[in-house]
């Protein structure tokens, strides 16, 4: 465990060593990651300018699920992606090869291989934008709330994270996946919203299949202090099981690995 | 013997379905709904043993099976059938001590971080490892001597010359002093003077730790010069096992004879000898069989216009070339495998 811990500090080491060399561009990313975030703001304030509740959510409360959407966008593109989007380049060139030789968890060393520190910004403007829903409701978080919040904060890292070990295992079997990659994005897209706006199919799609409930409205709720204990022990419990999941997944799908010829 | 062998490969076999389809759009819509998998044997009943610090060729054309051998024995790809134990490990198992003694050098693919200098590879490949500090240090300081990578290691390996990579490359894939080396054409693309660092660098590395080394390549010098012993594989079949020599003797009965002229030389004099290969004004080159050999450099040297005479063995590169076209006809028969013998 220890070691594994010194392994991904000296993973961090190396990535802000290379996010210096090449810092303009990781600066414009930020820049341009912000003003993302503020252009996601738009419909949200379309969507709230007439009425003044959705399904119970309000502009105030429905920001604080924004916020939690910036962030874990901020942990998707910083921690997740760039890491796991090398997986796939790596397995269709065969370099793979190099990662599976290692006497080291395989899952670990694909997850750990590359950040990108500057997406950190994200996470500050998702506070930015919880001082702002907070103020507009006149009043400060619990600290409990906080506490909780950060608790499913991690669940929601970890949903996240299993989705894309999913989604990267499928890579073991197609090869190229920019598209299914692409989808995935597109789709996380939606969690941007309360789970409970959403209806029929789609409510389905997303408490089961891609819980963004998960993700980022239960985090929000438990920041407002109005997520009830089953749910956050639900959010834990569906959060471990996607976790086992996805490693029993990327276990048959490091079986199936063909490399690539030399 | 108490030290179990170094590689042990019973009746190994690897097969793969490989989607096919003819050129042409038409030919791609159609495959996108209808496939058709053909299976390719890449290797097929494989079986030899290495014992501990031997040095061993691995020989055959593009595409005969060797590096899916390699990473079978590696772990990496898991064999359709037959077994491979190394030191006793099962490969594709995949445990921590396995991996940690052994390594697998692929000339053509590479580890080491793109944007950083190869000492910050190592540096992770150390802590991945578990290299001791005081190991980490000693095996650096032989490597770097070795290699004369001082002042490269502090280099983005990006601006790195390919032979300066190689050797990075090298040195990243034996910090951890592994047992047994699997090295697929470590010296491809480098030049002639690169080659022979490598290959030196190689045999130390074998004579200094006592570790088993399996060498593809395709510059038959590197094989004929590290290797004492040899294993032929085409179309994924073990055509021949045993030291170069016999295999060149078999393959290629013929001695050549150069010859080096002062004034004019006869061809028809020279043709008495034997068979021409090459013959100008200054230089020929005849094919002699070995039983002739005697008798025909006799009358060569006897030739008043015979300055010098060298005998040598045929190309290696020669002598594949005929062994691996043999094979083809052979194969229709599928009986390829039978002219393999154990030397």
């Amino acid at each position: 465990m220890l070691r594994y811990l010194r392994l991904l500090a000296l993973g961090l080491r190396i990535s802000v060593t290379v996010g210096m060399q090449y810092r303009w561009n990781f600066v414009i990313d930020g820049v341009v990651s912000i003003l993302w975030t503020g252009l996601g703001l738009i419909p949200l304030t379309i969507a709230f300018h007439a009425r003044p509740a959705i399904h119970g959510w309000t502009f105030a409360t429905a920001l604080v699920v924004v916020g939690w959407f910036s962030l874990l966008k901020g942990i998707l593109d910083g921690a997740i992606n760039p890491s796991l989007l090398t997986v796939v380049d790596q397995i269709r060139q065969g370099t793979l090869d190099f990662v599976l030789l290692k006497p080291a968890d395989a899952q670990f060393l694909v997850s750990t291989a590359r950040f990108e520190p500057w997406k950190a910004l994200d996470g500050l403007a998702a506070i930015g934008i919880f001082v702002w829903a907070f103020r507009l409701l006149g009043r400060a978080p619990g600290a409990l709330d906080v506490l909780g919040s950060l608790a499913l904060l991690a669940c929601a890292t970890l949903v996240l994270y299993s989705i894309w070990i999913l989604v990267i295992a499928a890579a073991f079997w197609v090869v190229r996946l920019d598209n299914l990659a692409y989808l995935f994005s597109s789709v996380f897209d939606f969690a941007r919203w309360p789970v409970s706006v959403f209806r029929g199919v789609l409510a389905i799609v997303f408490t089961f299949v891609i819980p963004l409930g998960i993700m980022t409205t239960y985090p929000a709720e438990a920041l407002l202090g109005t997520l009830s204990l089953r749910t956050a022990l639900l959010s834990t419990v569906g959060a471990l099981g996607f976790a086992l999941i996805s490693r029993a997944v990327w276990s048959r799908a490091i079986g199936r690995y063909t490399s690539a010829s030399s | 013997m108490s030290s179990p062998l170094a590689v042990e490969v019973r009746a190994l076999s690897k097969t793969y379905e490989v989607h096919e389809r003819p050129p042409g759009l038409a030919a791609a819509l159609r495959s996108v709904f209808r496939r058709k998998y053909k299976t390719i044997h890449a290797v097929s009943d494989l079986s030899f043993t290495v014992e501990p610090g031997e040095r061993v060729g691995f020989l055959g054309p593009n595409g005969a099976g060797k590096t899916t051998t390699l990473k079978m024995l590696a772990g990496l790809l898991h064999p359709t059938a037959g077994e491979a134990r190394i030191a006793g490990y099962v490969p594709r198992r995949r445990e921590a001590a396995f991996l940690k003694s052994i390594t697998l050098v692929m000339g053509q693919k590479q580890q080491l971080l793109w944007d950083l200098p190869p000492a910050d590879t190592f540096t992770m490949n150390r802590a991945i490892y578990e290299v001791s500090d005081a190991d980490f240090a000693e095996t650096l300081g032989e490597l770097t001597e070795l290699l004369d990578l001082g002042a490269i290691m502090k280099k983005p390996t990006r601006q790195l010359s390919l032979g300066e990579r190689m050797k990075c490359e090298l040195a990243a894939a034996l910090l951890h002093r592994p047992q047994l080396l699997f090295l697929d054409e470590p010296t491809i693309g480098l030049d002639v003077a690169m080659q022979l660092t490598v290959r030196e660098f190689i045999r130390q590395y074998n004579e200094r730790r006592g570790a088993t080394v399996l060498l593809t390549s395709h510059y038959m010098d590197d094989v004929a010069s590290l290797c004492p012993r040899v294993v032929v594989i085409d179309q994924g079949r073990l055509r021949y096992d045993g030291d170069l020599p016999s295999l060149v003797r078999s393959i290629q009965p013929d001695k050549r004879v150069a010859l080096r002229f002062s004034g004019s030389a006869d061809r028809e004099a020279v043709a008495r000898a034997g068979t021409i290969v090459d013959f100008d004004a200054a230089h020929a080159v005849i094919q002699i069989p070995r039983v002739d050999l005697r008798e025909a450099v006799g009358h060569l040297l006897g030739l008043s216009f015979v300055a010098d005479l060298t005998i040598e063995d045929p190309p290696l590169e020669e002598v594949m070339r005929e062994l691996f076209s043999a094979s083809k006809p052979a194969e229709a028969d599928a009986d390829a495998g039978t002219q393999a013998d154990s030397a």
